[in-house]
């Protein structure tokens, strides 16, 4: 079977090129809207499901979705951590067990930017061990216990205000010194830290909000999980920490992607329309060359591939030019509401290559619906007739 | 004045291309209408903020309560008229996903400090008297199918009672909010009903109060009254943050995030996918029409007939898509407004936004037009006959 030689359809983008370059604009600047949404949905998603751990356990008050609802009262919280037969022990004979408690605070955003509200941990110096070098020191120290001294994770220091080392900090009534920044891949570099006690009772809020821990590696989780649930003293519900904060992420992950196909199908079909008016009109302005191409005989399914070949090679590099107007945005810096927490989250951006590709096979479909009309019509026109009109 | 039977024969001549530009523009601007009018939603409750009124809420946390104690010391200030409690109640219809507020207040004081709470149906005295009786919003009601009388059983979800049971709350009556500022997917019941349920141990949760709004009188001072409030509490137990209500509903705004930029870099995506869009039927067109330019102008028209001839097309075509999108961004505003009720409550599409969606279309017509008419107005006549089209 004898093709049209695509340089004959490469060519006629060239001399067309006004047509050729506004339609891959048009297809790009769908491409890139789609593509910003979901790098956004991407880089808040794998924020929280990369960093969490399978090794660590979360237990939540029964019923609870996250900590801000979960809570166990002082005893409760102690039967718990000190109960569990499958809590692992350090080298020194520890528990690895760990009671926080937790609350979204209303702090002032750097530069005026208004309100925000912002995740303050108080933690047990037994965090420390169960995260061990997920937290990094970047400036400064750890804080000591007991007192009233906090350490901010490094995303969130400039981003609100009293957050930079040696600054204050005040909760309610009682100022805490912010004494080092840490690092964490995940959320916990957008959260504030401090000695639980302190933290508990700067906030009048004396209870855990969920015990962690880390649990014996040869630990049956879902028969563990089964047994809180139905554990007479400490009813509780007992996750893993991957399962605890992709759990978190569900809602705005979700108004993202729905957000990012509502767009794709409007969008699209903008792109589609657009693209078929190039290729009609392409194909119009041709009808004569058309006519000689299947007198000469070229098949007509030939000429169709010809133009589908046309219009695929439009939407691929509409799909190209907006994945790379919007390359800039990858690790770029920005913070959002989790709706499930009330609390923003600093995160970057991420144009990952299955966005990438994804959005280049959007907009090469983008360009096949839009060029299957016109091709199908101009396989079908009558040389004679065809060789007359143009 | 362009010719106007010519406008409309180069109009109809591609129709399959005239309708699809003309209905690209039409999903186009009815994305825009859709997103513009969400924005109106956000911004709508704080324009509608009634400036009499003061929101009393912990300066610590949006999570943490104020005591009780506070209402008697409120009450006492010069320039405070009335205060209601506010408290989240947070439980849900059968199913977590039966999403919608409910909060415990004071019922008569609540009428008394809201006088755009106006109940449709059923009575306020009933609602008053009985202390397992709620009101609910319209949309509500008409959500799940709710008359006066009925009882909605709500799963306490932050307050859940020790029996295990829903708590049955009898509707008294349903609501219909004549300002934006409050939603009509809100549930109602007495403050007291949970207050005695926590005393008497047969249901678990928080106490205290969420917010106080306080009523001021015609006279007051509203930045005093709010110093006064905040100061008063200043050594705690809570401390407190006082505002008007319009900062309070901004405050919530702003706490979401940077929304109008988000949604501007959308809005900008699109506009600029559809101006190409028309632009490039346009250039289309007119390298189409080029030889009639010459022959016209070679008939004695003038430059300025051809200029306005290739503007008026571009301007028909964007009107013809922007009303046909923004016809389809009212017919689509019940649906819509049902499927965003209640994270965008009282979605609908103003004149504003209908008349913004007029002017974007007569700017992209105009931009799109400008250029094929500059050429058709500057062609001489032997090179647009010479043109081959």
């Amino acid at each position: 079977m004898a093709l049209v030689p695509f340089a004959y359809n490469l060519r006629s983008l060239i001399v067309r090129w006004p047509s050729t370059v506004l339609t891959v604009l048009g297809i790009a600047a769908t491409v890139a809207v789609i593509v910003g949404v979901l790098a956004l949905q991407q880089g808040f998603t794998s924020l929280f499901r990369e960093q969490g751990r399978e090794d660590i356990a979360v237990f939540l008050r029964q019923g609870a979705t996250n900590e801000g609802d979960s809570a166990f009262t002082r005893e409760r919280a102690m039967i718990l951590m000190k109960t569990v037969p499958q809590i692992a022990e350090d080298a020194q004979g520890r528990r690895l067990v760990s009671a926080e408690c937790y609350l979204a605070v209303r702090r002032n955003k750097t530069q005026g930017a208004g309100e925000t509200n912002v995740s303050v941990r108080g933690v047990m110096p037994m965090s420390f061990e169960i995260y061990g070098s997920d937290i990094r020191f970047v400036e400064g120290r750890n804080f000591v216990p007991g007192t009233d001294e906090v350490i901010i994770g490094s995303k969130l220091a400039n981003r609100i205000e009293g957050a930079r080392m040696g600054e204050i900090l005040q909760f309610n009534t009682t100022p805490f010194r912010v004494v080092g920044i840490f690092d964490h891949d995940g959320p916990f570099s957008s959260e504030i830290w401090g000695d639980h006690d302190r933290i508990s009772e700067a906030l009048e809020r004396p209870v855990y909000n969920r015990v962690v821990a880390t649990l014996k590696p040869d630990t049956n989780w879902a028969e563990l999980a089964q047994r809180m649930d139905q554990d007479p003293q400490v009813p509780s519900k007992l996750l893993t920490e991957r399962e605890y904060l992709t759990s978190q992420t569900r809602v705005f992950s979700f108004v993202l992607s729905a957000l990012g196909v509502v767009l794709a199908v409007i969008m699209g079909i903008a792109a589609v329309f657009t693209a078929t008016n190039t290729m009609l009109t392409a194909i119009a302005a041709r009808t004569a060359e058309i006519g000689i191409l299947l007198s000469m005989g070229f098949r007509p399914h030939a000429v169709f591939l010809g133009f589908m070949l046309e219009a695929l090679l439009i939407g691929v590099i509409g799909g190209i030019v907006g994945a790379l107007a919007v390359m800039p945005l990858n690790g770029i810096q920005t913070g959002a509401m989790n709706f499930q927490t009330f609390t923003e989250v600093a995160f970057a951006f991420r144009v990952t290559p299955p966005i990438v590709a994804g959005s280049i096979g959007f907009a090469a479909a983008l360009g096949v619906l839009g060029g299957a009309i016109p091709a199908w019509r101009a396989a079908r026109l009558r040389p004679t007739e065809a060789m007359r009109r143009g | 004045m362009p010719p106007v039977r010519l406008v409309f024969r180069n109009l109809l001549k591609h129709r399959t291309r005239t309708v699809l530009t003309a209905a690209s523009l039409a999903v186009a601007i009815f994305l825009l209408c859709v997103l513009r009018s969400l924005l109106v939603v956000l911004e709508s409750g704080i324009k509608a903020s009634a400036s009499n009124r003061l929101i009393v809420q912990s300066s610590v946390s949006l999570f943490v309560l104020l005591p009780e104690s506070y209402q008697a010391k409120m009450n006492r200030i010069e320039g405070v008229e009335r205060t209601v409690r506010w408290n989240w109640f947070g439980g849900y219809y059968q199913e977590p996903k039966n999403f919608f507020a409910q909060f415990a207040t004071d019922v008569e004081d609540l009428f008394e400090v809201y006088p755009e709470i106006v109940l449709v149906e059923g009575s306020q005295e009933d609602f008053f008297n009985d202390r397992r009786a709620c009101v609910i919003g319209w949309e509500i009601a008409r959500k799940y199918g709710m008359r006066v009388g009925d009882t909605m059983p709500i799963i306490g979800g932050l307050y859940p009672r020790t029996d295990g049971a829903p708590w049955d709350f009898r509707i008294a009556g349903i609501y219909r909010s004549v300002k934006p500022n409050v939603d009509n997917n809100t549930l109602f019941f007495h403050a007291d009903l949970l207050e005695k349920a926590i005393e008497s141990g047969a249901a678990s949760g928080p106490e205290g109060v969420g917010v106080y709004v306080l009523r001021l009188s015609p006279d007051a001072d509203r930045v005093r009254v709010a110093e006064t409030v905040d100061t008063l509490f200043a050594g705690g137990p809570q401390r407190t943050q006082t505002a008007s209500e319009a900062e309070f509903q901004a405050q919530f705004v702003t706490m979401i995030g940077n929304i109008p930029f988000f949604v501007g870099s959308i809005g900008g995506g699109v506009l600029i996918a559809i101006l190409l869009a028309t632009l490039n039927t346009m250039l289309m067109a007119a390298r189409e029409q080029t030889r009639d330019v010459g022959v016209l102008k070679a008939l004695g028209f003038q430059d300025g007939t051809m200029f306005s001839l290739m503007l008026a097309q571009s301007l028909i075509l964007t009107t013809v898509g922007g009303m046909s999108g923004l016809l389809l961004a009212f017919a689509t505003q019940e649906p819509l407004a049902g499927v965003l009720g209640t994270v965008f409550p009282g979605y609908h599409i103003t004149a504003r936004t209908a008349l913004e969606a007029l002017l974007v279309t007569l700017l992209i017509g105009v931009l799109a037009g400008i250029v094929p008419a500059l050429r058709a107005r500057q062609l001489s006549v032997l090179n647009a006959l010479r043109s081959v089209g």
